[in-house]
């Protein structure tokens, strides 16, 4: 095993993987930007290592500084966490020059599955089901329009380097395919410097459904069962659960099973996730395979009892896997919320700013998955994510009962965050009925919720009218004129819809 | 001390009123009510009301308009004293026809979609700012001319920067 491990990451992901190193026992080493010196990461480490300013690009995202501070600290090990380096080949490879090991797949897995075309052709091959499109890059508009009549409308365009909704195109109509694979091209550039861009069909009213997998160096597999990540908003996963209720026994074993068989075909180590589209019949297609640790895995870790991160470590440092496939059981029902600093109020705009008062939810059943503190400064040079709230209940009904009570325990201050979001979500009928698709956030959510009337107006004006008055006492008696509590300055409003100035 | 909060276009009469410790008498259109009131932390209170306790964020914000928080509802409302709403009322309104542009965070220009003297539609997208990995388009609150532009392209801004001003 291990004696010390590098942490190339922040937040709370970077939380999270020293608390599994700490339970094992291993000493743990930060990496932080010079903005991230008061970051929750950085005090947790056994060590810390400045690697830079605060730009992703001049830090977090530095091969050679990562590797420096691995080395001159004497780690053997450096966990990537998700995003910044974690799917990133030429780090693998680096690592693999330097003789650390990178705690995940090797570099042939991630630049296979990495390259949405390549992994297709990979998987298909192992008799993995894939969505029907092209498995070349289309460059030209004659070849997009050719397809497109091949497989059927409505088709997808999808940037090959592609993640997180950016470089995608819906197209319904032949007559905007060819300005679509523009845009799509030109997106691809820009978000990604590569603008390869490839067709699929679009399946209508899809779920969303990945297996988490984990393996090891010795060829054992096993799958710890679904995640269904269909509430999504804008492509971006914001609730996620375990298990999914369209998935039948036969189904999710069926799933698995070509999950490993896609792991297998690129000798995957650690843990990664399939990720799948289910159709209304329970069809399912391979969509991608992330190779990486994901956001969403304490879902899992919840109804199956696995610590995926020590899994991880472990089979990094070349050990077995600890569970056989036959040990998995999904028990009861987990939820995640995903907890950003954005205000729904205002089209989800990025809200950083210093966490003023925060009251995390406890009690039983309940997870949270958080990089702040109270006096913490959340940066704008990072993702918006600031925890994950995650329940455990003995089914769902109670599961979601339990989110429910975790989120009004929930107090945050001093930055807008998701959480109204997450309760309105929770107590959606739609939801509550298990009856929704990846469209369901953005198509029929906001509808119903602009016709909603809101509860206990009146509590919210006489508290308003309290605070006032408060205030004005106050500064009756202290004689001088100041912000008062609570305020915040105009500029955070200044693009704000739906309000009218009075007077 | 009376207040009057409106929301849309309706309007209410709040009254204030101190009984010491947390608790206040409240008049509110017409109907009195004890509160007991107790400030947790800056913007936030736990209230007994009516028998039932309620969390409340109380975000304030510069033009006497307020967010208030409770189980995921989002009130906004305006709410001013009587003596400070009759004075404006009584001056009128104040530099309508301008609209300065501020940066809603910190963070860097992406794109100028517009130049100086152009005219640009109320709600027209002007100006693209770039904070925590996301693109955010600002649109412009008022049809006019774009009069002046105070920031370049790849520039990193404060939160609360002049952008650019429409007349």
């Amino acid at each position: 095993m291990f004696r010390k491990i590098l942490i190339a990451n922040r937040g709370e992901i970077a939380v999270r993987v020293l608390r599994a190193c700490k339970e094992l026992g291993i000493r743990t080493v930060a990496v932080y930007s010079e903005v991230d010196r008061k970051a929750l990461h950085t005090r947790y480490a056994d060590e810390a290592v400045c690697i830079g300013p605060a730009p992703a690009r001049e830090s977090y995202l530095v091969i050679d500084k990562i590797i420096d501070a691995a080395k001159k600290s004497g780690a053997e090990a450096i966990h990537p966490g998700y995003g910044f380096l974690a799917e990133n080949p030429l780090f693998a490879d680096r690592c693999e020059k330097e003789k650390i090991k990178l705690i995940g797949p090797s570099a042939y897995a991630m630049r296979t599955m990495g390259s949405k075309t390549l992994a297709r052709k990979t998987v298909q091959s192992a008799g993995v089901p894939v969505v029907p499109g092209t498995v070349e890059p289309i460059t030209t508009e004659a070849e997009v329009i050719r397809v497109a009549k091949e497989i059927g409308l409505p088709v997808m365009l999808k940037a090959t380097a592609g993640g997180g909704g950016k470089g995608m195109r819906l197209v319904r109509e032949e007559s905007e395919l060819s300005s679509s694979l523009r845009m799509a091209k030109s997106e691809a550039k820009s978000a990604f410097s590569d603008d390869s861009v490839y067709i699929e069909k679009y399946i209508e009213n899809p779920r969303h459904v990945e297996i988490q997998l984990l393996g090891d160096r010795h060829g054992n597999y096993v799958h710890l069962c679904e995640r269904e990540c269909s509430i999504q908003r804008r492509h971006q996963k914001v609730v996620e659960e375990s298990p999914s209720v369209i998935i039948t026994p036969e189904v999710r074993a069926a799933m698995g099973k070509v999950a490993i068989d896609a792991a297998r075909a690129v000798k995957y180590e650690g843990a990664g996730t399939c990720e799948f589209l289910v159709d209304s019949k329970r069809n399912f297609f391979f969509l991608e395979m992330n190779t990486r640790l994901q956001v969403e895995h304490p879902v899992t870790e919840m109804v199956t009892g696995v610590d995926i991160v020590k899994e991880q470590i472990r089979v990094a440092a070349g050990e077995k896997l600890s569970i056989r496939q036959e040990d998995v059981k999904q028990s009861g029902h987990a939820i995640e919320c995903r907890v950003y600093a954005e205000d729904p109020e205002r089209n989800f705009m990025p809200c950083p700013g210093v966490v003023t008062s925060l009251r995390i939810p406890g009690g039983p059943g309940v997870r949270d998955d958080s990089g702040m503190y109270e006096g913490f400064e959340i940066p704008i040079y990072y993702d918006p994510i600031i925890s994950k709230l995650v329940v455990w209940g003995k089914d769902r009904t109670e599961a979601i009962a339990r989110m429910k009570r975790a989120l009004a325990e929930y107090v945050v201050t001093g930055v807008k965050t998701t959480i109204p979001f997450h309760i309105r979500v929770m107590n959606n009928r739609h939801f509550i009925e298990g009856n929704f698709d990846t469209n369901f956030i953005d198509k029929v959510f906001f509808k119903e919720e602009e016709a909603r009337q809101l509860r206990n107006e009146e509590v919210a004006l006489v508290t308003a009218a309290i605070q006032v008055f408060t205030e004005e006492r106050k500064r009756a008696v202290a004689q001088q004129p100041g912000e008062a509590a609570g305020a915040v300055s105009m500029w955070k409003y200044s693009t704000r819809p739906g309000i009218r100035k009075i007077g | 001390m009376s207040y009057v909060a409106t929301i849309g276009e309706r309007e209410v009469a709040i009254s204030v009123e101190d009984l010491g410790g947390s608790n206040y008498k409240v008049l509110i259109d017409g109907v009195e009510h004890v509160v007991d009131a107790h400030q947790v932390a800056s913007q936030l209170w736990s209230v007994l009301y009516r028998g039932a306790s309620f969390v409340v964020d109380v975000t304030r914000l510069p033009t006497e308009e307020y967010e208030v928080l409770i189980q995921g509802d989002c009130h906004k409302f305006a709410l001013m004293n009587e003596q400070r709403r009759a004075m404006i009322r009584a001056g009128g309104k104040g530099s309508a026809g301008k609209a300065m542009l501020t940066s809603p965070m910190p963070g860097k220009v992406v794109k100028l979609l517009v130049k100086e003297g152009q005219e640009v539609e109320a709600g027209q997208g002007v100006i693209v700012v770039e904070a925590m990995k996301m693109e955010n388009e600002l649109k412009s609150a008022l049809a006019g001319k774009v009069k002046e532009i105070f920031v370049d392209e790849g520039e990193v801004v404060e939160s609360g920067a002049k952008l650019l001003l429409v007349e």
